[in-house]
């Protein structure tokens, strides 16, 4: 430990507290970045004032009332195991059982949660998490090391098939399998690297990783690392059938398809007063007329999301309000390098001159949003480096066709699902036009969202749609770093997930945005995707429920909001 | 009788096995598909392979397929890959809730549809005719989707009488049936009110209806007791297909209000890719389809003397 640093002390602290003085980073940074090396977010937002001159601490909330039911219309999903979790519904429910290390608020802020406190060392390859005492499980247990131990080990271990793989991957190592694919090769498989999770004390864990990361915390909210009870696999790995919980809710009922009651916890929850007496999770299917119908006549009071295009309706309903969230929601027309035609980056550069973004943003999402740029990085990401904004330019599509050896056209057919919605159909219908001058014949393949999920990490050329993540280089290493599950791409470039390694170790966030040029442009110019826009995410709900704000990801967590009937 | 009954049966036990060998050939015809569709898309070839072993889909097709039918038989159908429980288990409640609404439907449109079919009938020509005749034909021709939403937009939206959606929540909620069924009847009731008036205006021309009458028996009489039986054996073919139109017709309405029904497990499980719920509710309908007929086949014997099969 001598090597190692307290947050507070964090060697970087005192250079960015000069940075937010003299303006260079502004104040939500400063308080991302502070948190994320381990000051606590009061003391955060009292340094950011002191400098500022502002408030000493986070706006305080209006005090709530107690009591009531929050009917709210959401799909409900099966809800077995929290690793293996793919839909943010799933989540939704559980995340008022099951509790996470860190909470990233709607302000893309990440402060403590079940874990007090974090300190990372210089490096940031060694980072110290302190549990809050005093938690207890829902079955009477206590909440200690030797949970956050069992689910690192269980989200690494390839049996337990979870995404976090990717989120954690400076602690995993590849090991031969022993076994061997059609073509003779090995086998390999990620596992976790030997002695990544460390056990300190009671309450205190060490993690250890292979190489930099800035955004362990960040990761550890994201949705697949809900912490489970140590003993989830012993009592049968299953949420819904043994539902265990850190969290202010218990799991009262639950119907896939139909719904899910949560009851407030009878004993004192660790986290202060809990307002709702009951939340119920309503699954009204997937007609989005039924939701209108359903909070018209106040059978529910709040709606999980609400399609751009409904907005108008949803604006003419007397005591509905609609709640709105700039976020890094995307879709990305992404190209399987490895299949034909799409082995060929002329192709692909071809197929991306072809989108005219901020046309698209305009006719499918009502320019609610941002045009993107075909890069995955996000202007509301913080470390987003503005390259020259892409060009539409279909002359140029055609002449490298043709020097691909498709002087008379091509046709491509795109695969989408519109699981984001129906702008999706809309965005194709645009770039099927903007890619005609080209050459290019756009055959347009809508699926249903299942099937979609079915292909999507096979089909040549797919629109996946992709949520938020607060920072940037989160969405890189799963999506685009060689190897990782998620990798729908089949990218793989060693200068690629070198130049990530580098942007993902840099605290400074100046520096860190200097980093990402290269991030950036080396994905823009290997073209492996067509990106639309960055779209704004809806919900609604009505004027009796006070305290709600939609978050970037849809994420709930509801124990402060209340009902003001 | 029992000739006639024992050939019945024998074309519907054939006419099953037809359909799941249909259904086997197009769901698992590829055992890599049913393991991907069962362990999702995040599942790896390992794993698929695994799964296949385990389950007996390394078999040869005859063989899955017997298997197949004997676990149907029995009532496994095999687990839902949404729902993570044996398919049985949702299965039969959202039948019982489709026949609940189906029966909420039959009992408002079939006394309706005969009542005003019979009034129509009995005066072909008359106003009471034409104007049941219009109306019935004008509900009928707006698809069920369609009169749903207007009922929605005029009772929920404006009016703010009822509730807009019917999933029961909190339990049976006789106010969220009535959209639902007004515009399963709507759709449906003009049909049987036509072939009634029809076939009652045809009785009213016969002979003995005409006797009848001279000789002196009251209407009501004349109506009741002469002409209504005859007069039904047509409304009754279309009746018998109504119930196979409300178990699998009614996906659109049960969708619309979010109905926990048989159609909208079926509609779910279909944009889900829940393989043996797909199975499962395929067999269900088909079994009811060609019950239904054999059920109106009985029924016409009852009805007609004059039919015999013999």
């Amino acid at each position: 430990m001598d090597k190692r640093k307290s947050g507070a002390n964090h060697p970087y602290i005192p250079e960015l507290r000069e940075q937010l003085r003299r303006g260079e980073v502004d104040r939500r940074e400063f308080l991302r970045t502070i948190t994320l090396l381990g000051v606590s977010a009061g003391s955060a937002y009292a340094m950011a004032g002191e400098i500022l001159g502002q408030g000493l601490t986070a706006p305080a909330r209006a005090q709530g009332k107690a009591g009531g039911t929050f009917k709210f219309a959401m799909k409900v999903q099966e809800m077995t195991d929290p690793a293996t979790f793919d839909w943010t519904e799933k989540s939704n429910v559980a995340r008022h059982i099951l509790e996470y290390l860190t909470i990233t608020g709607p302000d893309n802020v990440t402060r403590p949660y079940l874990a007090e406190s974090w300190s990372a060392s210089e490096d940031l390859k060694t980072w110290e998490l302190k549990l809050r005492k005093g938690v207890k499980w829902n079955n009477g247990d206590e909440f200690n090391a030797d949970d956050v131990v069992y689910n690192f080990t269980r989200w690494l271990d390839p049996k337990t098939g979870s995404s976090n793989v990717g989120l954690f991957s400076a602690m995993v190592e590849e090991v031969d399998t022993g076994k061997k694919d059609k073509d003779g090769k090995p086998v390999m498989s990620k596992r976790m690297t030997e002695g990544a999770v460390e056990k300190v004390d009671s309450h205190t864990v060490r993690l250890h990783l292979n190489s930099p990361v800035l955004s362990i915390p960040e990761n550890l909210y994201n949705y697949p690392t809900a912490i489970v009870h140590r003993k989830f696999g012993e009592m049968g790995a299953n949420l819904s059938k043994n539902p265990i919980g850190t969290g202010p809710y218990e799991l009262a009922e639950f119907t896939v398809g139909s719904l899910a009651v949560l009851k407030k916890r009878k004993d004192p929850y660790w986290g202060g007063e809990v307002y709702l007496d009951e939340i119920q999770y309503i699954d009204l299917g997937e007609d989005s007329s039924a939701q209108i119908a359903a909070i018209a006549s106040g059978q529910v009071d709040g709606i999980y999301e609400v399609d751009v295009s409904q907005l108008d309706v949803y604006d003419a309903l007397p005591g509905v309000k609609v709640y709105e969230a700039a976020t890094a929601q995307t879709a990305i027309g992404r190209m399987k390098v490895t299949e034909k035609p799409f082995d060929d980056i002329k192709v692909r550069k071809a197929v991306q001159l072809c989108m005219n973004t901020p046309e698209i943003l305009k006719i499918a999402y009502r320019g609610r949003g941002q045009p993107a740029e075909h890069h995955h990085v996000s202007p509301i990401h913080p470390e987003y480096f503005k390259l020259p904004f892409p060009k539409y330019d279909p002359a140029a599509a055609k002449k490298l066709l043709a020097e691909a050896g498709y002087p008379d056209g091509i046709t491509l057919k795109i695969d989408f699902g519109q699981t984001s919605g129906a702008w999706e159909l809309a965005a194709m219908q645009a770039f099927k036009e903007q890619c005609a001058p080209a050459g290019i014949n756009l055959e347009l393949n809508p699926v249903p969202a299942a099937t979609y999920w079915g292909i999507w990490t096979t089909t040549p050329f797919g629109m996946t749609s992709w949520t938020h993540r607060p920072l940037g280089v989160m969405v890189l290493n799963l999506a685009y770093r060689s190897g990782v599950p998620w990798n729908e791409a089949s990218y793989a470039n060693p200068e690629f997930d070198k130049a990530l390694d580098v942007a993902s170790a840099i605290l400074d966030v100046t520096k860190r945005k200097a980093a990402m040029e290269k991030v950036e442009r080396i994905l823009q110019d290997d073209a492996i995707m067509v990106q639309p826009i960055w779209r704004s995410v809806f919900s609604a709900a009505t004027d009796k429920v006070k305290g709600y704000v939609t978050h970037p990801t849809l994420y709930h967590q509801w124990h402060k909001v209340w009902l003001d009937a | 009788m029992l000739i006639f009954l024992a050939k019945r049966l024998g074309y519907l036990v054939f006419t099953m096995l037809v359909v799941s060998i249909l259904v086997f050939l197009v769901l698992e015809l590829d055992p890599g598909n049913v393991a991907q569709k069962v362990l999702g898309p995040y599942s790896n070839d390992e794993q698929r392979q695994i799964w296949m072993e385990a389950n007996g889909y390394l078999d040869p097709l005859p063989v899955r397929y017997a298997r197949w039918l004997g676990d149907f038989m029995i009532g496994d159908f095999g687990m839902s890959t949404r729902f993570k429980v044996p398919v049985s288990e949702i299965l039969l409640p959202r039948l019982g809730n489709t026949a609940l609404l189906g029966l909420g439907v039959l009992l408002v449109m079939v006394p309706l549809a005969l009542l005003l079919g019979v009034l129509s009938g009995m005066k072909e020509g008359s106003v009471q005719d034409r104007t049941i005749s219009v109306f019935s034909i004008a509900t009928t021709s707006v698809p069920e989707f369609a009169s749903g939403v207007f009922l929605v937009g005029i009772f929920v939206l404006w009016l703010g009488w009822l509730p807009g959606v019917s999933n029961m929540v909190g339990g049976f909620d006789i106010a969220q049936m009535v959209l639902p069924v007004a515009a399963l009847v709507m759709y449906g009731f003009g049909y049987i009110t036509r072939m009634t008036r029809a076939s009652m205006a045809e009785v009213m021309q016969t002979h003995y209806i005409r006797t009848a009458v001279l000789k002196g028996v009251p209407q009501r009489q004349v109506i009741m007791k002469h002409a209504l039986r005859n007069a039904l054996i047509a409304p009754f073919t279309v009746i018998m297909l109504q119930i196979n139109w409300l178990l699998s017709g009614v996906i659109v309405i049960e969708y619309l209000f979010a109905y926990k029904g048989f159609g909208s497990l079926l509609l779910e499980a279909a944009l889900n890719k829940d393989i043996f719920v797909i199975e499962a509710c395929t067999m269900v309908a088909v079994l009811v389809a060609v019950g239904t007929q054999t059920l109106a086949d009985i029924g016409y014997m009852y009805l007609n003397p004059r039919i015999r099969f013999s």
